[in-house]
């Protein structure tokens, strides 16, 4: 169970791909009848895309199945599934979560494999090293009231439970600083409800005040660990109860001290899903909008410019709101696309000259306007931005377009915003896709890197050759070693790259921290930039020292600087420094996966040689290279190299 | 439920679990894959079912498939 969170993907495109047709059956029902031929595991990609059309009840109730299934069967058929090591931990009863915790994690087609801790056991699991809690990719440490409560004796007064809560948290706080010292994956701590069955035993309004209060603070302290520790995610359940889940199920809280209620296990599980996807490097990148009754009312090619409802009217209000809610996602990085069966002229006139307007040209990576098939459009879009398909969200209202791409193109998450438009907002919040544990710079830039990108490609197209094109754009590249404020954006980068990434190993801050302060390793940032501007923090390249040489553990480079020569200019530099130290040869790794391919002739294309090839026979996905130093490689002659070994911070 | 045969089959379609009719009568600490969380989520299956409330108390006492049957139908 200790394994990283690697998404090992031997790519077996063979997979079975047995249409199931929506609508000739329903997906329960499809789901059930595999279920019921035993075939779950088998046609796991095809549960996959069912249980992706599955909610409520229908969702749980496969979410029981599906944790009967042992995630080994699965990955027997379908190696290339990633899967996420889950301890759950707590003070109350807990096994109603794995269910719904399996369930959402199919949705996004990971496996989950969960290890439940004892009641009111997290004390002891989050604070014994090796106890299993600090090996696993995700730590859960459930809190709820009774935390707090059982432990308050009859009768009592808010100052009683002032007091417990001081000491919980400060136990908490404790736990919370081991634990992130020692434990490979991040900790998911959460807010406390307060109950109402709690707080109407006091009867008079002065106690509840001071009750409600500290409740709050404590609560308030609990969510700053998760500012302060990078290591730490605290879901804020506020919101949640706030869409009227109930906190607290009487049954199952006094029968089974299950203190949170199944239906709030099953809204934590749906947002615990989305940072298990993070893990596995499998966070959306791109949100593409479709425009007529998506982005604003009317039909543009009917009511014209001036016809439709982006502000003012109520349905217009409703539209502004949905552009404000997808102008602050692109504000955090999410590179915002249009994609409208629509003229490119009009579309461009009302985004340029409507008064009222929130979203501008400019806050869009790319506007698409035409009469092409919209599956076509977002592949070709997926192409031009050198990004998978599988890191789209798309949102349309007609249940035609969104049924078109949801059958062209799977891998893509579908919200198909139907109904009033007053929902659509909640309808794109609904699931975290876009959810990550923090930003980096490059977030807040990236519309305008990637807009650079497309410019970059049309300068391209006007020179002959490409080394005339690469003197003319002036690359510069910084290798430095990794400082701390660069730690977030390199595990960033491995969680996710995809393409030049030549294990997928999948970094969390903490272990980014943990190797740049071993002495044994080299950890390196790659900066570039160009006559078109900064790229920013562009790539990782992660060594070690051992007696024979020094190991190259990982590389990674953001797809946006591919082809550049960066790559070359990277390993002469790391192949220089072993020569200057004393190493006796340089070794590096390759391991296959779904969307790698691009690096699999990263080693030898520059002079190391394969080894062990003949005992490659029981992993056939990984292949180990040695330069022997004899030869020189030389970075390349059109770019400015800048390199920097030493930490400036000890 | 027409009778503990429905039960079965509700625990094998909606649980999961990979009881017969032959583990009806068993105490349920011998039949295979049984755990208390099913309890939890058998409540509410058998109350959509049965359309009305069942005792979560009671089948929490149950050591058998038959009692639970008994305690549903009831």
């Amino acid at each position: 169970m200790g394994g990283r969170a690697v998404s090992t993907a031997t790519g077996s495109s063979a997979e079975a791909t047995r249409d199931i047709e929506p609508g000739v059956r329903s997906a329960l029902a499809s789901f059930l009848a595999l279920n019921a031929e035993g075939r779950l595991a088998a046609e796991y990609p095809v549960v996959r895309r069912l249980v992706a059309g599955l909610d409520g009840e229908e969702l749980l109730t496969a979410g029981r199945l599906l944790s009967r299934l042992d995630p080994e069967d699965v990955l027997r058929e379908h190696p290339a599934t990633p899967a996420v090591s889950v301890a759950i931990t707590g003070h109350g009863t807990l096994s109603m979560l794995v269910a719904p915790l399996t369930a959402q994690l199919a949705r996004h087609g990971v496996l989950l494999r969960p290890t439940v801790g004892n009641y009111d056991g997290y004390v002891f699991e989050l604070s014994e090293p090796g106890a299993g809690a600090t090996e696993a990719d995700l730590a859960l440490c459930v809190l709820d009231p009774m935390v707090v409560f059982d432990e308050i004796p009859v009768p009592w007064r808010p100052q009683d439970v002032e007091q417990k809560l001081a000491e919980k948290v400060a136990l908490i706080e404790g736990l919370t600083a081991r634990f992130t010292a020692a434990a490979r994956g991040p900790l998911v701590l959460n807010t406390m409800p307060l109950p109402r069955r709690f707080t109407a035993q006091l009867i008079d309004h002065r106690s509840r005040a001071r009750l409600g209060a500290a409740w709050r603070e404590a609560n308030a302290r609990l969510l700053r660990l998760g500012t302060e520790h990078s290591g730490v995610v605290v879901i804020d359940l506020d919101p949640l109860l706030a869409e009227g889940v109930a906190a607290y199920e009487p049954r199952v809280g006094v029968y089974a001290r299950a203190h949170l209620s199944p239906d709030l296990l099953a809204a934590y599980a749906r947002e615990v899903s989305h940072l298990a996807r993070n893990r596995v490097g499998r966070t959306k990148k791109v949100l593409a909008l479709d425009l007529d009754e998506t982005l604003w009312g009317g039909i543009l090619g009917d009511d014209g410019v001036d016809g439709i409802e982006v502000a003012g009217t109520f349905r217009g209000e409703a539209f502004k709101a949905v552009q404000k809610a997808a102008k602050q996602f692109g504000s955090q990085g999410v590179l915002l696309a249009a994609v409208s069966k629509n003229e490119a002229a009009t579309v461009s006139r009302a985004l340029r000259e409507h008064p009222e307007m929130t979203l501008r040209e400019e806050d869009f990576v790319r506007v698409t306007a035409n009469w092409e098939p919209k599956h076509e459009n977002l592949a070709r879009l997926a192409r031009a931005l050198n990004v998978g398909v599988d890191s789209f969200v798309f949102a349309d209202d007609s249940a035609f377009e969104c049924g078109l791409v949801r059958r062209e193109l799977p891998e893509v998450a579908v919200i198909h915003l139907d109904g009033d438009p007053a929902e659509h907002v909640g309808r794109l919040l609904a699931d975290g896709w876009f959810d990550v544990p923090e930003l980096t710079a490059e977030d807040r830039t990236r519309t305008e890197k990637y807009r650079g990108e497309l410019v970059r490609s049309d300068f391209q197209h006007s020179f002959d050759s490409i080394e005339d094109y690469l003197r003319e754009l002036d690359v510069s590249v910084r290798l430095s070693a990794v400082e701390a404020d660069d730690v977030a954006r390199v595990s960033q980068l491995t969680l996710r790259t995809n393409q030049f990434n030549l294990t997928t190993e999948r970094l969390a801050p903490a272990e980014v921290q943990a190797l740049a302060d071993d002495p044994r390793s080299l950890v390196l940032a790659v900066r570039s930039s160009d006559r078109f501007g900064d790229n920013g923090l562009v790539g990782a390249l992660l060594a070690h020292r051992e007696a024979d040489g020094l190991h190259i553990d990982n590389f990674v480079l953001s797809c946006r600087v591919f082809s550049r020569g960066i790559e070359q200019a990277c390993l002469a530099t790391v192949l220089e420094h072993a020569r200057d130290t004393g190493a006796g040869a340089v070794f590096g790794t390759y391991r296959r996966s779904a969307k790698n391919g691009i690096v699999a002739d990263l080693f030898p294309r520059f002079g190391f040689h394969r080894i062990g090839a003949d005992d490659a026979a029981d992993q056939p996905d990984v292949a180990a290279y040695r330069h022997d130093l004899a030869t020189k490689l030389e970075s390349p002659s059109h770019i400015r190299l800048t390199v920097e070994l030493e930490r400036q911070s000890a | 439920m027409k009778d503990v045969n429905d039960l079965i089959g509700m625990l094998r379609d909606q649980l999961g679990l990979p009881v017969t009719a032959e583990d009806a009568a068993r105490h349920l600490d011998q039949v295979p894959g049984w755990d208390s969380v099913h309890v939890l989520w058998l409540v509410t299956v058998l109350e959509r079912d049965a359309g009305r409330r069942v005792s979560l108390a009671d089948l929490l006492e149950a050591t058998s498939i038959q009692e639970i049957y008994e305690l549903a139908a009831a």
